[in-house]
């Protein structure tokens, strides 16, 4: 899972750094398929069997991902002598929706620290009210509360009653 | 044959109970609302309401399921006529003459025309299906782990040598999703791998959280680009939603030549709607008297793209039942229904569970009628959903995503889990590496892995039992072909075509 997060990085430091996004992505392609092999190959050995069984297989992957990043480096710096690649790829700094986005992440993060600890209803309200009052504006503060209040509510009531699929409840009270 | 209809009317006869019916109506209005919404198409529409169906068990939920594959199908085409905006790819080819149509004052006759035609190329292709499903199925039977392992690596890589832009993109994206397929502790062997000392990652990443995590979370993140942009204007007010015998005088032929073709191009894997229509579209245009009128409102350009694209997606449900292999983001997500109800879509599922296959069959034909109802009549209604704004919807389309990967696994983990593949969906859409065959490698990769080792194992460690019998090889050398002939010349042929079509 670690190295996926280098996904993220690249066209982030390419917003900021000009950075052609493909030749981004060929690096952490390649870097990341050679991680991978690696740790495939160091996997510990089948008990039974054939020792490398468990191996072949993600080993194949890692070459894989390895080759495609290298052909997607190559395929770029061909272009780059044949024609200047025009550099047009964002303003500095993050972009609007680029924060939208990160908020949203923590807002969810916060969530999901949030959700088994004061139960579903609660967590949920807070959550969409974090992302309502954002998206849609602090002025509609009545429809936000009435949106996510409705939402939360009904959603408990569907799995609880309907579904027969219980949600973590808010502590003490016990509904 | 006799079988076929036996079972068919078994099908007829679940789908027809009331509370099926009421599954189905459900799904379809839930379905068309969220196809609806700009940039938020089928896949989505699955993969958020999916876990709703969680305690329905397996008929009901699958019935719901195609109520809602149709209704987003449907949704689509809504949108891109009254507000120009496609509610995903397939529904793309519908902007270019629907929307004008709705400018010159018939948007009554294109919301019409897109439902009449959507259940004449559904309905067609239910009926080819009915009868392509079992000999498939019976074909595929005699394959061995090393056909099967080719057959997903084929499917996988057709896939990802027609993603839009770039082939090196397409497989990168499968090896990466086949990646993530290996966390997790081999079941045969009992080694871990790349778990990182978790317990929790020990039982793999589920791909359903995955799928929701890309095709809601991403979905939405990009969708936040655009909302700023406010509420776009559109019709509110509709007359009689119909069409005037003169238009289903120019436009029968056309939904009748555009069925067969979505068909085949929906059932091969990695073409899907989005090129079924746009071919339709091309196809038309060449044999118009007027192609000048296309793109300025001709109700042909409107009638034949729906029509191919509602015969592709049935098309595309072919090798995900018969076979066991998605062709699509769509269709993959189907199946991580299917296996979600602990069903192995596959030859197996025509003679395990016919009364499931053919189940599905039959609640297609149901949920075609339905929506054709829901969208014709009711169309006036439901689109005043495009009048509510974004704002609110996708909060609670991410409320909606969040609980369901909860019902699925009761576990706050996932969570993380799908924020990291949101962000890492919302990335790879930056870079241009498409999703589809990343949501298909996450899926079928266990299984591949499966039959990659069994038919070494069968053929002691010689890789030639992979070219070993005349399907293997066959198989071999479609792959190698998928993966070697778009850098020999599909990159021009394609450019040409999206010249035609940006024409």
């Amino acid at each position: 899972m670690g190295p996926d997060y280098g996904d993220i990085d690249t066209p982030y430091k390419c917003g900021v750094n000009q950075v052609n996004m493909n030749q981004w992505t060929g690096l952490i392609s390649t870097a990341f398929g050679i991680v991978y092999a690696i740790m495939s190959y160091t996997l510990p050995d089948a008990s039974i069997g054939n020792p490398m069984e468990p191996k072949i297989f993600p080993l194949m992957l890692g070459i894989g991902v390895t080759i495609c990043g290298i052909l997607l480096i190559i395929n770029e710096s061909k272009k780059k002598s044949t024609a200047q690649e025009i550099k047009k790829e964002r303003g500095k700094g993050l972009s609007h929706d680029s924060k939208l986005i990160i908020y949203t992440c923590v807002v969810a993060f916060i969530y999901a620290l949030l959700f088994e600890r004061i139960g579903y209803v609660l967590s949920t309200i807070i959550f969409m009210n974090a992302m309502l009052f954002v998206l849609n504006g602090k002025q509609k503060w009545k429809t936000n509360l009435i949106v996510s209040m409705t939402f939360s509510i009904t959603i408990y009531l569907v799995f609880l009653k309907l579904l027969a699929i219980p949600l973590p409840m808010i502590p003490f009270l016990q509904i | 044959m006799e079988v076929i209809l036996h079972n068919l009317l078994l099908g007829f006869q679940t789908a027809f109970e009331p509370i099926n019916l009421f599954w189905v109506t459900l799904g379809g209005i839930l379905g068309t609302i969220i196809g609806m919404l700009p940039g938020l198409g089928p896949a989505t529409g699955v993969a958020v309401l999916l876990p709703m169906t969680y305690a329905m068990g397996p008929t009901g939920a699958l019935i719901t399921m195609c109520g809602v594959y149709y209704g987003a199908m449907f949704g689509g085409s809504r949108s891109s006529i009254l507000i120009n905006t496609p509610g995903d790819g397939a529904a793309i080819a519908a902007t270019f003459d629907g929307y004008p149509m709705a400018m010159n004052g018939r948007a009554e006759a294109a919301l019409a025309i897109s439902a009449i035609a959507s259940f004449i190329g559904g309905m067609i292709s239910v009926i080819f299906m009915i009868f392509l499903a079992t000999p498939v199925a019976r074909f595929a039977l005699k394959f061995g782990p090393a056909e099967y392992f080719l057959l997903m690596l084929m499917a996988i890589a057709m896939t990802s040598s027609m993603s839009k832009g770039n082939v090196i993109k397409g497989f990168l994206s499968m090896f990466l999703g086949l990646a993530v397929a290996m966390v997790g502790l081999d079941p045969q062997s009992g080694v871990n791998r790349f778990t990182f000392g978790s317990l929790e990652l020990q039982s793999g990443i589920d791909f359903l959280t995955v799928i929701i995590a890309i095709y809601a979370l991403g979905e939405v993140f990009k969708c936040f680009k655009d909302i700023r942009e406010g509420k776009k204007k559109m019709q509110t007010k509709f007359g009689k939603i119909w069409i005037t015998k003169e238009d289903w005088k120019r436009t029968w032929k056309p939904i009748l030549r555009s069925t067969p073709l979505g068909f085949i191009i929906g059932a091969l894997p990695g073409a899907g709607g989005t090129m079924a229509s746009l071919m339709a579209y091309n196809n038309e245009k060449q044999l118009s008297k007027n192609p000048e009128e296309f793109g300025k409102g001709e109700i042909i350009g409107l009638a034949a793209p729906e029509a191919a694209n509602n015969a592709s997606s049935v098309g595309a449900l072919i090798p995900m039942l018969s076979l066991g292999i998605p062709g699509s983001g769509t269709t993959a997500v189907m199946m991580g229904a299917l296996l979600m109800l602990g069903l192995q879509p596959g030859p197996m599922l025509f003679q395990n569970h016919p009364d499931i296959a053919w189940g599905l069959i039959a609640s297609m034909v149901v949920g075609n009628i339905i929506l054709a109802i829901i969208n014709i009549p009711m169309a006036g209604a439901l689109v005043r959903v495009l009048a509510i704004p974004p704002k609110i919807l996708y909060p609670i389309i991410l409320g909606l995503a969040f609980i369901g990967t909860y019902a699925i696994s009761n576990s706050v983990i996932d969570f993380y889990i799908m924020i990291v593949f949101g962000v890492v969906g919302f990335f790879m859409e930056k870079a241009k590496i498409p999703s589809a065959p990343f949501i298909l490698a996450i899926i079928v990769g266990n299984m591949m892995e499966i039959s990659f080792r069994q038919a070494l194992l069968i053929s002691d460690g010689s890789w030639g039992i992979f070219v070993g019998s005349p399907i293997a090889a066959i198989l071999l050398a479609l792959t190698v072909a998928s993966v070697v002939l778009p850098f020999i010349k599909g990159h021009k042929f394609f450019n040409r075509k999206k010249a035609t079509i940006a024409k």
